[in-house]
């Protein structure tokens, strides 16, 4: 049985700490993923997200497994933003990000490449650099978590394990792990690796 | 890739957002409460059953065997796709199955029954029609690919432009059965009258006892259950035609000419195209749109895609007027 639907049946069982983790994994992930839909209204993103994560629990005793938990949560915050706009007539801010574009949408969805054309060049960096970050949302929460701490924070390892409540040899094998992880959803959704990614960002 | 590329990648990009702490703790406690609830209500419905289950196999199993004999063979294969699922939407299969909640995109197979609640409109898509669309508190059997039945609630059948016109599509009320040339219309039941509203085309009432009345493009049949029929004007589009926005499913407009994507808002507002001047029909022919509208009603979506050519448009009176220039006021 796959990870996540252990914690669906542990959540399910009334398992305080599968609550905990559950919450705790994708909370953050499905507001960053519901606010720049709302125009960035952040209020609007706190009552989506949790009319989101509200109406999952109600139904994940249903949710089969055909796709990652976190894009059967993207389809309903999806939705529930388009409900959430049109019940309050903002459909003139609504946004259609870039990464709502079906060849982008199922390549993050599935992390399959869409054809190859320079991002920045068409998108800009803003909504390059805001991409880089769906994609690390896109990860496992904890390996976008320790890919942050160690290379935006300057966290140790040791400082890793102890956030993740991990030892420190495993924290050294969960960073290569989201390392590569990373690299191969940067390849699969960009077509292009993240030193040629960094360069047209400027960096 | 190695650690720099990652790092210099990661900075570029910049740290993602996190919500405020406040936010963070008072859905992570509004969350707590509705998943004990949730837990709460399963365990007690797991002990209801418990309770039930021995007094009640003895009795399922004999009903099972009478169902059994009695159920008719319902064909094997899909006969339709779910093509929108909003909030409550279930689907049945036999007698002896339950209500499951439906998807989008699942397939939807000869005998099935689909229901909507309160909240819930669903959309789906069988061959040779665009789309057929469930109001809210409606319930349909699928009998076959040709025929629906409606046993509550409202449907809309759009039977999509390049229909040849024959169609076999039927839609079967409690007092009579509809049939269509090539058309938009809404089947509605009204506790015993069928309200019968054409947006396009024709359609065909036949009522149980073999009478049949005729309706067209603009016109509303109130039909009782004693057969008498009053015909009435009926708008095709404005307020009464909106339930429809929500469930249409989304065209897919990238690559597609901007005149493809403004005879599907035509159909869909249920207002003819028309173009202000010469030129403009070639104009918008020449442009190729791109994006997704997914999410979007007809209307906003209109009002979307034109906002990014060179053409803007109005409603005006039953119609889209699509001129030159890039100021849009296309809001219904």
């Amino acid at each position: 049985m796959k990870e996540e639907q252990l914690l669906i049946r542990r959540m399910l069982g009334g398992d305080e700490r599968a609550f905990e983790a559950f919450f705790n994994a994708y909370f953050a992930r499905i507001y960053r993923f519901a606010l720049p839909r709302l125009n960035g209204d952040a209020q609007a993103a706190r009552e989506v997200v949790q009319a989101t994560l509200a109406k999952a629990m109600r139904r994940i005793a249903d949710f089969r497994g055909d796709s990652a938990l976190f894009t059967w949560l993207c389809q309903i915050c999806r939705r529930e933003a388009v409900d959430h706009i049109r019940a309050r007539r903002r459909h003139l801010k609504h946004v259609v990000l870039i990464d709502d574009r079906p060849d982008l949408r199922s390549a993050i969805d599935a992390l399959e490449a869409p054809e190859e054309y320079d991002l920045v060049k068409a998108y800009g960096r803003e909504e390059v650099g805001r991409l880089v970050r769906v994609v690390l949302d896109r990860l496992p929460s904890n390996y976008g978590d320790a890919l942050e701490w160690k290379y935006m924070e300057g966290s140790s390892v040791e400082e890793i394990g102890v956030r993740l409540g991990i030892g420190t040899t495993a924290a050294q094998s969960l960073l290569a792990r989201a390392r590569t992880a990373f690299r191969e959803a940067l390849e699969q959704v960009f077509g292009a690796e993240a030193a040629d990614i960094a360069a047209g960002l400027g960096a | 890739m190695n650690d720099d590329d990652i790092e210099r990648l990661l900075k570029a990009a910049g740290m993602r957002e996190r919500a405020p702490a406040d936010v963070e703790r008072e859905v992570r406690e509004h969350l707590r409460k509705e998943w004990r609830k949730i837990v709460a209500e399963r365990r007690g419905a797991r002990r209801r059953w418990s309770g039930l289950a021995i007094a009640a196999s003895i009795l399922v199993a004999a009903l099972g065997l009478w169902l059994a004999a009695l159920q008719p063979r319902a064909p094997a294969g899909p006969v339709a796709t779910m093509a929108v699922a909003l909030d409550d939407v279930r689907v049945k299969g036999g007698w002896l199955q339950g209500w499951q909640p439906a998807v989008a995109g699942q397939t939807l197979a000869a005998g099935e029954s689909l229901e909507t609640g309160a909240n819930g409109r669903a959309a789906i898509s069988l061959p040779g029609i665009a789309s057929a669309r469930l109001d809210h508190d409606t319930r349909i059997r699928l009998a076959s690919a040709e025929l629906l039945v409606i046993e509550r609630g409202a449907l809309y059948v759009d039977a999509g432009v390049e229909l040849p016109g024959d169609s076999q599509l039927a839609v079967e009320t409690p007092s009579g059965v509809v049939r269509h040339v090539g058309t938009q219309y809404e089947v509605r039941l009204d506790g015993s009258d069928v309200r019968l509203r054409v947006r396009e085309g024709r359609v065909e009432w036949r009522s149980n006892s073999g009478t049949v009345q005729r309706g067209q493009a603009g016109e509303q049949l109130t039909i009782a259950a004693d057969g008498a029929v009053q015909r009435q004007p009926a708008s095709r589009y404005g307020d009464s035609w909106n339930w429809i926005a929500s469930t249409t499913p989304a065209l897919d407009i990238e690559g597609r000419p901007l005149s493809e994507f403004l005879s599907w808002a035509g159909r869909e507002l249920g207002r003819e195209v028309v173009f202000a001047a010469p030129g403009v029909a070639e104009e918008a022919a020449a442009i190729v749109v791109h994006g997704s509208i997914e999410g979007l009603t007809p209307a906003q979506a209109l009002q979307a895609v034109l906002a990014t050519t060179s053409v803007r448009g109005s409603l005006d009176d039953g119609r889209i007027v699509v001129a030159n220039g890039r100021v849009n006021d296309g809001s219904d």
